[in-house]
């Protein structure tokens, strides 16, 4: 055989195996964690899980309370072709929040600490997506992200029907993107708050903005940046006999968040709600608070979850 | 005075000296615990009950916070070898600087009668000398943690509730302090506390040299450098505490979590399996009329760790695989050696026991000068688990206040701390193996790793201190053929 033959028999090998040979496999893109949790508890003494009551009044008075929740699914990626991977899958945090009040004002000082976030990892839509695996025994004394808050009330009298006001919170990076517990930056949510008493019904609500430099865009499930936030909540308030033993409120709380360079997209909104009961004691002096609530995600989507359930205790003393 | 190796006792002369001479008063410190507050120093509790807005003697909560910066030299130091034979943990004998950076605030909140709940965050940011190996028991700043880097990391350093049950006796005034709310209690009492603290909280508590935020930066003088009571990589742990105060008397016995891995941060919660158990036995005195304390304290751990015996055994049984550098790829923890011809550890982890009992004495002399003395034996049969290396150790000295040159918060000291190793503990690091954070790769001959450490911190605005201090270590990782080393530290420190 010609030495010429030989080459355009190699030439001719080398393109068929070129022609059959599959497709070079494209890596897929690392998708990075985020500050997942959606619900961010009430400064202690707020009286909501979402909310606030603006009841804030009287000289020093201060609160306490340790607000543990449980959520499934908080964080599920779908593909195009309906392949689901829930990359969070189950996220317990236990959120310890201190609070001081004077006069209109209270400040608030809130720090989290995840105790189980787990989930799947796995590749949807050209993303590659690393679970995390937070837990008690491996992580004992992880914190998330400090939150440092700063409320006031501007209209309305402390028990009125009408109550107006302004808040701010800081967040203070900690931890890790990996873990799905921080945005590795620091963030701020500013927001109007409102709130009121009529008799027996009571209700607040909030809108505003959260200032969210990360923006992981396009990667599904990620933050857009900032993002507009909303939240309304109402209930019924039963007395349990004397002042003392104090009252029970049941109702729902709604609470969302939507990002504004995709106002209320479908994979850009996350909406939950929670049906709530709330026992405040009454009286003079220190009381003791306990609130529990189940819900879901009403949109699951970027952090509301299937599911949850939330438990707090709180220890309030109003400024006299 | 040139200092050499093997120069205790011409220290004990010179501490016993300075301690006599010394015109300073009664330290105010404490140890890892935070310090009472003095009541000339500012804080916010104190500023508040002035304005009326906080009973500062029957609180229901309280809010203290501190801040505290270190920063470490290193000289340069003789050393004939550095991690010879494939050894991680020497001291590197080159100039090295080291710091500490931690903000804390202590909240405190009152439950029910009896009852308080207390959580604890931190931050730190940190950088060890040399990786924080080569030093055995007297680690030259006590706030170094096993864990961590230079970038701040905040994290949760306490959670715990604690209940007191009066049972008479007279009452006993408790001031308004971190991880304490005021209230008057019973001379005789049960208190329970459970949650996740520092047993150094509780346990071996000395009001000379208490705190070393305010006092020594040595760690030797934070505790016993031979007790290795368990915890995390931080030096904190879960677990449950009851003490029986019966006037002059004190009693206390614990049960608390070891890590996982020894000095490790991932916690072993089943506590059932493994632990460590602490008994304290406590009598206050007065002496010419100065308060005296004595506590003796026994500890007992359980914990999944490695004996130098089994160590050595299993190395000349098969030193092929049994050796350090088989470790990793065994997939067994160990601390990075990768010597093939030395023993490890790794290999033979299991269930041990470890023991260990120390006696803690003070005296003030003066209400303002104090004496210290802390002597710790521990078995030495197995590797350390979560604090330092040494099996026995022994440490003195005095501090006290500025009172007598008309600074009363000034604070100034100096004490003297050594601790040893077991015989076989130093035949293994002969053969090469590491152990916690010692393990020069040779140990032909042990020496008692020493310190002495001085101090003097100035007091500013009644909130802020400003230390100076000077420590000389002896035979670094308990091997004489290295050193000395000569540390000079700054701290400042603020509460408030």
């Amino acid at each position: 055989m010609r030495s010429s033959e030989i080459r355009v028999r190699l030439l001719a090998a080398a393109l068929l195996a070129l022609v059959l040979a599959p497709a070079p496999a494209h890596a897929d893109v690392q998708a990075q964690g985020f500050g997942l949790e959606r619900l961010t508890p009430s400064p202690a003494g707020a009286g909501w899980f979402s909310v606030d009551s603006l009841d804030m009044h009287g000289g020093l008075g201060g609160a306490a309370a340790v607000t543990a929740s449980f959520a499934h699914d908080p964080l599920v990626v779908t593909a195009s072709d309906g392949s689901r991977l829930a990359v969070v899958a189950n996220s317990a945090f236990v959120d310890y929040g201190f609070a001081a009040t004077w006069d209109r004002f209270r400040f608030s000082l809130d720090f989290s600490q995840p105790l189980w976030t787990k989930g799947d990892s796995g590749s949807v839509g050209g993303y590659a997506y690393s679970a995390p695996a937070l837990d008690l025994g491996s992580n004992p004394d992880t914190l998330g992200d400090a939150r440092l808050g700063v409320d006031a009330r501007l209209f309305g009298e402390a028990d009125g029907p009408l109550r107006l006001g302004l808040g701010a919170q800081l967040y203070a990076p900690n931890n890790s993107r990996d873990a799905y517990v921080t945005d590795g930056t620091f963030r701020a949510m500013f927001r109007l708050l409102g709130a009121g008493d009529l008799g027996r019904f009571t209700y607040a609500g909030s809108v505003g903005v959260h200032v969210r430099p990360l923006d992981d865009a396009p990667v599904w499930g990620s933050p857009r940046g900032s993002e507009l936030l909303f939240a309304i909540g109402g209930g019924y308030r039963v007395p349990l006999g004397d002042a003392r033993a104090g009252d029970v409120t049941i109702g729902p709380e709604l609470f969302g968040a939507s990002a504004l360079k995709s106002l209320f997209g479908a994979t850009t909104t996350a909406l939950e709600g929670l049906l709530t009961a709330r026992w405040q004691q009454g009286g003079e002096g220190a009381h003791l608070g306990v609130r529990i609530g189940a819900g879901g995600g009403l949109h699951p989507e970027f952090g509301a979850p299937e599911w949850r359930t939330v438990l707090s205790v709180e220890l309030v003393q109003p400024g006299r | 005075m040139r200092l050499e190796r093997g120069a205790p006792s011409t220290l004990l002369g010179a501490c016993a000296i300075a301690a006599i001479a010394s015109t300073s008063a009664r330290a105010v410190a404490q140890a890892a615990p935070p310090a009472g507050h003095e009541d000339q120093s500012f804080d916010l509790m104190n500023l508040m009950s002035e304005h009326g807005l906080h009973d500062v003697h029957d609180e229901s909560w309280n809010v203290y916070g501190q801040f505290t910066y270190i920063s470490s030299w290193k000289r340069p130091f003789r050393a004939p070898y550095t991690n010879a034979n494939g050894s991680v943990n020497s001291l590197v004998p080159d100039a090295e600087r080291s710091f500490t950076g931690t903000f804390t605030l202590f909240f405190g909140t009152k439950l029910w009668k009896g009852g308080e709940a207390y959580l604890v965050p931190e931050v730190i940011a940190e950088r060890p000398l040399s990786n924080l190996r080569g030093l055995g028991g007297s680690i030259q700043n006590f706030e170094l943690q096993k864990t961590g880097g230079e970038s701040p990391q905040l994290y949760r350093a306490r959670t715990f509730l604690r209940q007191t049950f009066d049972l008479g006796g007279t009452p006993v005034e408790k001031d308004s302090d971190p991880m304490q709310l005021a209230s008057t209690v019973g001379s005789r009492r049960l208190v329970f506390t459970l949650g996740s603290f520092t047993i150094l909280d509780i346990f071996d508590r000395n009001s000379i040299t208490w705190d070393p935020r305010q006092t020594f930066l040595n760690m030797a003088f934070m505790t016993h450098s031979s007790w290795d009571f368990p915890s995390d990589a931080r030096g904190y742990s879960w677990g449950g505490t009851a003490e029986l105060f019966w006037d002059d008397w004190a009693v206390r016995v614990g049960r608390i979590t070891p890590p996982k891995n020894p000095n490790a941060l991932p916690q072993e919660f089943r506590i059932f399996t493994y632990y460590g158990d602490q008994l304290e036995i406590e009598h206050d005195h007065k002496l010419l009329g100065q308060s005296g304390a004595v506590r003796l304290l026994g500890y007992r751990n359980r914990t999944d760790t490695g004996r130098f015996a089994d160590a050595i055994a299993a190395y000349e049984a098969d030193p092929t695989h049994k050796n350090a550098g088989e470790c990793g790829g065994a997939g067994l923890y160990n601390y990075g050696s990768g010597n093939f011809s030395a023993p490890d550890l790794c290999w033979v982890r299991r269930p041990n026991v470890k023991l260990g009992a120390g006696i803690n004495l003070e005296q003030h002399l003066t209400d303002d000068l104090g004496v210290f003395l802390r002597a710790m034996w521990s078995d030495g049969n197995n590797e350390v688990g979560a604090f330092n290396p040494a099996d026995r150790s022994l440490s003195f000295g005095a501090a006290g206040k500025g009172s007598l040159w008309r600074r009363p918060l000034d604070v100034a000291g100096i004490g003297f701390g050594a601790s040893w190793i077991s015989e076989i503990h130093r035949e293994y690091l002969d053969m090469g193996g590491v152990d916690g954070f010692v393990g020069d790769g040779h140990l032909p001959k042990a020496a008692a790793e020493s310190v002495i450490d001085l101090f003097y911190s100035v007091n500013f605005v009644r909130a802020v201190w400003f230390t100076a201090d000077y420590q000389r270590i002896w035979n670094p990782g308990f091997n004489p053929d290295r050193g000395p080393v000569d540390i000079f530290g700054g701290r400042v420190h603020a509460e408030f």
